[in-house]
């Protein structure tokens, strides 16, 4: 018997062939209601966080935040389970991924942490209603939260998709970044008309720092992934992401947040739209760049470690 | 369940002749929809790949006038199929448990309980599993008594109305009754052989060092593999590289990015909440 029956030389060759071009992996088949999922879960998470981080000693505007973070959380909990209903095709469906507990999947531990989510959010919303403080039910929510925006994130990397497993550094703390500048944009622009400014001011510094650290990974996945990134950072949907994202979604609401020239309830609703654009935008690039990158046999014959 | 106890294919190479009976056989045992008729210009192959409806695809690899190449020319074929690998991607991505490991220790997926939600797909390293099209779509019409066979009588009421995940079932109706599957059954040259994985590896380790005191290049692909998905319960011997075939050199089990990424959510999530305290606690 031989003892080398796979000549190594034979596997590290740089893959110079391909089979007529076809693609070796199979396109995801994800549409506009995953990129929603993601991006609304994401928001949900970034509630979640914004509930515990307001309440701990806040003043009136705080306390309004509080207030608002909670409904938000339990409008979102209630619909992200319907943007997933409306990708699996029937209601019941969604009901099959609670048949089981998998710690392998993110999807199955992702579900049930909507699901667990979803209960203390409900909760919370409705001591919110009678007046009352979140108490112990705050942190839970802020760890799930921070859970649910983190998940998706890592949901993509752990696949065989070229740039979403060589994104495995970047993706998810990508997706947490802009879940917590979403959500900031999303409860800036609900306190925009309540005259609570020092809590808007909060909120906007907390998502200046979300989006430079969102704009810092994105700039660095795009020089860190090489040619698996290509499907994402080159031709029109590159520039969609820089022109989105970067530009509309991360610079320009930093500039109206930081420079003290803009001011008022009409700055605000403004940098927050464009925030939470940049944040769709995002999340679209991920998606259909994912889709593009299983087209391409050269990348997936070298799959990221 | 022993892996050794497990049942799996060992296709050679070498011994195709193209003839696709496995395609037609696998398509009529298990009731699977046409691919339609169009021509790809990939020599012989218009079939292209695998697929949520083609469990069986034979790729022709041809190598003609390669110039300076020391290759002499030549035409390969191989039939392709899932490779019910010892740690498959798409098994563990299952957020339903419809993808089981089976008693014949056969990756399975079971219709009634998948979900449709597609998360198998990017999860599969060799890219075989795919979405079926609901049923309703003119083209997988047929889909409900197709991949349902075995449930049939009792099941066939249900209706699928938002596709679900496909791929080879390794022919388990027929496992369970006795039979090897239909594609092995159909192979004129014994190019597949169905039997016991154990058994499958010795026989084929032996025809590897036949081939290779007669000069040809041989390997086995799948067999003592060093990788995260580990050996492949359906494994090929082949004479050209893996990638020449549309296969993947050094597949990767997607599992094994978790640990990185979940590391790389709870900084973000960490660093913005310690940040997000210090805004917050600050007295204004």
């Amino acid at each position: 018997m031989t003892d080398n029956l796979d000549p190594p030389a034979l596997r590290d060759l740089e893959p110079t062939v391909s089979y007529f071009g076809q693609p070796l992996l199979k396109r995801p088949s994800w549409g506009w209601s995953v990129i929603g999922y993601l991006f609304l879960g994401g928001i949900m998470g970034g509630c979640g966080i914004l509930v515990a981080l307001s309440e701990r000693r806040g003043d009136s505007g705080d306390r309004k935040l509080a207030r608002n973070a909670k409904y938000l959380s339990l409008a979102l909990a209630a619909a992200c389970p319907v943007v997933l209903i409306s990708h699996l095709g029937r209601p019941e469906r969604f009901l099959y991924m609670l048949r089981i507990v998998k710690l392998k999947s993110p999807m199955s531990l992702g579900v049930w942490g909507l699901v667990a989510f979803s209960g203390v959010a409900g909760l919370n919303a409705v001591t919110a209603f009678f007046g009352k403080r979140g108490g112990v039910l705050n942190l839970p929510q802020a760890l799930l939260g921070g859970f649910i925006a983190g998940y998706t994130g890592v949901l993509l990397s752990a696949t065989a998709i070229p740039l979403w497993a060589k994104g495995k550094f970047h993706i998810p703390a990508l997706c947490v970044c802009s879940g917590i500048a979403g959500a900031c944009a999303l409860n800036a622009m609900l306190l925009a008309a309540d005259h609570a400014p020092e809590t808007i001011h909060k909120l906007e510094r907390l998502e200046m720092v979300a989006g430079l650290a969102e704009a810092g990974i994105l700039l660095h996945f795009g020089s860190f992934s090489g040619i698996y990134g290509k499907p994402m950072y080159d031709g029109k949907r590159g520039e969609r992401l820089r022109t989105y994202t970067l530009i509309f979604g991360t610079a320009v609401p930093l500039a109206l947040n930081a420079l003290p020239i803009f001011k008022g309830p009409l700055k605000t609703l403004i940098s927050s739209a464009l925030t939470l654009l940049g944040g769709y935008v995002l999340r679209e690039a991920l998606i259909e760049a994912g889709k593009d990158s299983a087209d391409d046999p050269k990348a997936a014959f070298r799959q990221p470690e | 369940m022993e892996s050794t106890s497990g049942t799996g294919f060992f296709t050679d190479t070498t011994l195709c002749i193209g003839c696709k009976a496995c395609e037609v056989a696998c398509k009529q045992w298990n009731e699977l929809p046409s691919d339609g008729f169009d021509f790809s210009g990939n020599s012989y192959d218009n079939t292209r790949t695998l697929s949520g409806t083609t469990w069986r695809h034979v790729s022709f690899v041809e190598q003609m006038n390669v110039g300076a190449s020391t290759i002499q020319d030549r035409w390969l074929m191989m039939s392709d199929v899932c490779k019910h690998c010892t740690h498959a991607g798409c098994l563990e991505a299952c957020p339903t448990g419809a993808i089981i490991r089976n008693e014949f220790d056969n990756v399975y997926i079971q219709p009634d309980v998948c979900n449709g939600c597609g998360y198998c797909i990017p999860s599969c390293p060799f890219g075989v599993v795919d979405l079926i099209s609901p049923a309703g779509d003119s083209r997988h019409a047929v889909y409900n008594t197709a991949t349902l066979r075995e449930d049939r009588g009792d099941q066939t009421a249900m209706q699928v109305t938002g596709g679900v995940a496909g791929k080879c079932t390794l022919c388990y109706d027929r496992q369970t009754i006795g039979f090897e599957p239909a594609c092995a059954k159909a192979c004129p040259t014994e190019s597949i052989q169905f039997g016991n994985v154990a058994e499958l590896k010795a026989t084929a380790k032996q025809r590897v060092e036949n081939l290779q005191q007669r000069g040809v290049d041989a390997y086995l692909y799948g067999v003592d593999e060093t990788g995260s998905v580990g050996d492949l319960n359906a494994f090929f011997l082949l004479t050209e590289r893996p990638e020449a075939y549309n296969l993947p050199p050094r597949p990767v089990l997607p599992s094994t990015h978790q640990p990185a990424a979940y590391a790389s959510a709870a900084l973000a999530v960490g660093a913005l909440a310690l940040i997000g305290t210090a805004i917050f606690r600050r007295a204004r």
